[in-house]
């Protein structure tokens, strides 16, 4: 027996250039891009980390840094997976033009949201928190554990806004089904007429946090998801007791990180800033909408039934006063403007252009 | 398919001695109630609304004729049309009686959407090879005679409207009615034939027993008296009104209202009547002072004391247009013992309510007025259903128009039934 020929790792002092091999759609607008180098070489990485990739869009190059959702114990290729993002001109180009046979520049990996083992130290318990794609180093640590640690006891909890935003759900199901020691959640915030959504409804809260892991003190944290979501884990968590050097958190879109292009937090936050809160009084919910989906249809996502029918602001039965904010709207004849001066509105084709109370 | 006997109708109405008031069957028969929604109510012009009750684009009316139900639209190029409140889909009502404010005209069932000139804009699910050309909302003939609204619900309305609108604008014109606003709606349902209802309203023989209210601004001889049986002080009373009809007459035609008495109430199919009433005392309005109960006058009134234009059309109406407000009836038979009778109170758009007049004085004389009458035909209903009834003889006097509305329904039935 001769040893095996393996290629070389991966060194960002050379190699710069990643070839794609394959473009896996998770979800309706979630995708999964499995990354090569273009002469053959393996990956070594710490679960968590992300690499900085550079397109030229239009003629100007821009910078994007990607967590790697991939495990560093499957070493001969990468993944990346990305969330188009309206208005995000990197995720948007890699859904529109990255195919395989592709090439696309990158660096690293790097980054300190890590997960490490180490050989000597006593057996840990784990609780991964994600929300929507800030699942990509959670997942790449989940799999780094059940790949190499299979009786770990690790909690994974992710939360998405319905069913149809689940990413990785069949994956993390099998997961589960190969590592006992593996237990996962899902939450969905609502679920679609298309998708009801079975389990636990609504955000992560104290509650639901005490039910699926009442031993929360005793994990090591991980932590991935949107500013609010953290803030809000981080709290539940200093709630709980736990000792806040076992807490460990990412933001997915590194903001801080992104150094290079700065006009790219600031798009992030102006399209956090373009959803509204639409609270309706007689349903007694509260959804978010942003300011290009027309409240109807919003309200329809999150599984409210709502009378409407043309949905194109001409037979006026989504007809609803609105108690408080603003809205741009465009009918086609099913509401008077003297109707519309006195706060009626067809959420059919009304868009917020901030947060909404409507008597409905 | 009718059902009614055709044969056994024609025979009670060849029989009706002149003069004198119809058998009970005419009043308490459902069969005869049956016709006389087709012959009349079905086949002539009805006053049922004023534009001003529709002024805006959108703003809609229902009005529930018998079975029927008819909306009144003005659409966004400011013509007012009537559709028939059926849906063209499974025929649900569209609109429920009463105002509305529509965007477009929407079925509640399943949402079909109308455009206010009634063309069939929106209907989901129905496949390939739908026309909606071909299922536009029913129009209903409508004529607005100076701003009261006339409908029809035959497809083959009469034609003298257009002669009855000719000869009636220059009479309601100086009220100018599109700039009135509905000030007060009654609704009263008699217990009561329509026709009974129609009969006491065109006279006013028992107005000196029953309307100590509506006796203060109207002379209860205006419309007829025996002058051999009236006292010394009762004759100088309608020689006093006579004088002053002529005077008045004069006064007004010279100043450009038009006041002299058109009467037609027997010899078309539209029927109708009209003159310009003086009233008694001030001689401004029919109200218990018989001053102006509106501080606003209407259109280019400026005599105070303009008296009342009385306007009376075949089968359904009778109205008093008077230099500070307008009172308008409709009469809308409900079955052969119940009618509904709606009084509306107009008066200039600009006038507010509790500065520029009280609606209690405002009402009051035709409120105490239809109650008194509405009591009258209730009397009358149950005595005419009594087996001991025979038709009485109507005075020549007094009741000489109550046998010209005998006359033209009795005339409008026959030609119906053939």
């Amino acid at each position: 027996m001769t040893d095996i020929d393996l290629p070389p790792f991966w060194d960002p002092e050379s190699d710069d250039v990643l070839v794609c091999r394959a473009v896996r759609r998770q979800t309706h607008d979630v995708a999964t891009f499995v990354l090569t180098a273009a002469q053959p070489r393996r990956f070594r990485y710490r679960p968590g980390q992300f690499m900085t990739f550079t397109v030229t869009i239009d003629g100007v190059e821009i910078h994007r840094c990607y967590t790697l959702s991939s495990s560093p114990s499957r070493p001969d290729s990468l993944a990346i997976t990305v969330k188009r993002v309206p208005g995000g001109p990197v995720s948007n180009w890699l859904h529109d033009h990255l195919r395989p046979g592709m090439e696309i520049a990158a660096l690293g990996p790097t980054g300190d949201f890590t997960l490490d083992l180490s050989h000597d130290a006593a057996p840990e318990k784990y609780l991964f928190l994600s929300a929507g794609s800030g699942i990509t180093p959670v997942m790449s640590m989940a799999r780094h554990l059940v790949d190499t640690r299979f009786d770990a006891d690790a909690v994974f909890l992710h939360s998405a806004r319905s069913p149809e935003d689940l990413i990785f759900a069949r994956e993390l199901a099998w997961m589960a089904e190969q590592a006992p020691s593996l237990r996962v959640r899902s939450i969905c915030e609502r679920d679609t007429p298309q998708n009801r959504w079975p389990g636990a409804m609504g955000r992560l809260d104290a509650a639901l946090l005490a039910r699926e892991v009442p031993d929360l003190r005793e994990r090591r944290l991980f932590v991935c998801g949107p500013d609010g979501y953290r803030a809000s884990a981080r709290a539940l968590a200093e709630q709980a007791g736990l000792d806040m050097a076992r807490f460990h958190e990412e933001s997915f879109d590194f903001g801080t990180l992104a150094t290079q292009d700065p006009e790219i937090p600031a798009k992030i936050e102006a399209l956090d800033a373009a959803r509204h809160k639409v609270s309706f009084t007689r349903s007694r919910r509260e959804i978010e909408c942003g300011t290009d989906t027309p409240v109807l249809a919003a309200a329809r996502a999150a599984g409210m039934r709502l009378p409407a029918s043309c949905a194109k602001g001409m037979c006026g039965t989504c007809k609803c006063r609105l108690v408080s904010g603003t809205v741009e709207m465009k009918h086609d004849g099913g509401i008077r403007q003297r109707e519309i001066d006195q706060g009626m509105i067809l959420i059919c084709c009304a868009r917020p252009t901030s947060d909404l109370v409507i008597e409905r | 398919m009718t059902n009614y006997d055709i044969a056994a109708i024609r025979d009670l109405v060849a029989r009706r001695r002149p003069r004198h008031a119809l058998e009970s069957a005419f009043y308490t028969s459902p069969e005869i109630f049956a016709a006389d929604m087709d012959a009349i109510f079905n086949r002539h012009w009805l006053y049922v609304a004023v534009e001003c009750e529709v002024p805006e684009p959108g703003d809609a009316l229902a009005v529930d004729i018998g079975k029927s139900s008819v909306i009144i639209v003005r659409g966004d190029d400011a013509q007012v049309r009537a559709f028939h409140n059926v849906c063209r889909h499974r025929g649900a009502r569209l609109l429920p009686p009463g105002p509305a404010l529509v965007g477009n005209l929407v079925c509640p069932y399943h949402a079909w959407t109308y455009g206010l000139d009634g063309a069939l804009k929106f209907a989901e699910h129905m496949g390939d090879g739908f026309d909606r050309a071909c299922l536009g909302l029913r129009p209903v003939a409508l004529r607005s005679m100076a701003g009261l609204l006339f409908v029809c619900l035959s497809d083959d309305p009469p034609d003298d409207i257009d002669d009855v609108v000719r000869q009636m604008e220059p009479y309601l014109a100086p009220h100018d009615l599109k700039n009135t606003r509905v000030a007060h709606t009654a609704d009263l349902i008699e217990y009561g034939n329509w026709k009974l209802v129609l009969e006491n309203n065109r006279e006013c023989y028992h107005c000196m027993p029953n309307h100590p209210e509506l006796t203060i601004p109207l002379f209860a001889y205006g419309f007829g008296f025996a002058p051999e049986e009236l006292s010394a002080e009762d004759l100088a009373q309608a020689e006093r009104y006579e004088t002053l009809r002529r005077t008045s007459h004069d006064r007004w035609e010279a100043a450009g209202l038009p006041s002299r008495l058109i009467e037609h109430l027997d010899d078309r199919p539209t029927g109708f009547r009209t003159e310009r009433l003086p009233l008694d005392g001030s001689g401004e309005s029919q109200t218990m002072d018989t001053m102006a109960a509106c501080r606003v006058p209407l259109g280019t009134l400026r005599d105070k004391a303009a008296g009342g234009l009385h306007f009376w059309t075949q089968p359904n109406a009778w109205h008093h247009f008077m230099g500070d407000h307008v009172v308008t009836f409709s009469v809308i038979p409900l079955d052969e013992g119940r009618t509904l009778v709606r009084t509306k109170w107009l008066v200039h758009k600009d006038a507010v309510e509790g500065r520029d007049y009280d609606l209690e004085n405002l009402t009051s004389v035709w409120n105490a007025t239809n109650r008194q009458d509405a009591d009258l035909v209730e009397m009358t209903q149950r005595g005419v259903a009594d087996p001991a009834y025979v038709p009485g003889p109507y005075s020549p006097h007094t009741e000489g128009l109550v046998e010209k509305f005998m006359e033209w329904y009795l005339a409008r039935l026959k030609a119906h039934l053939g």
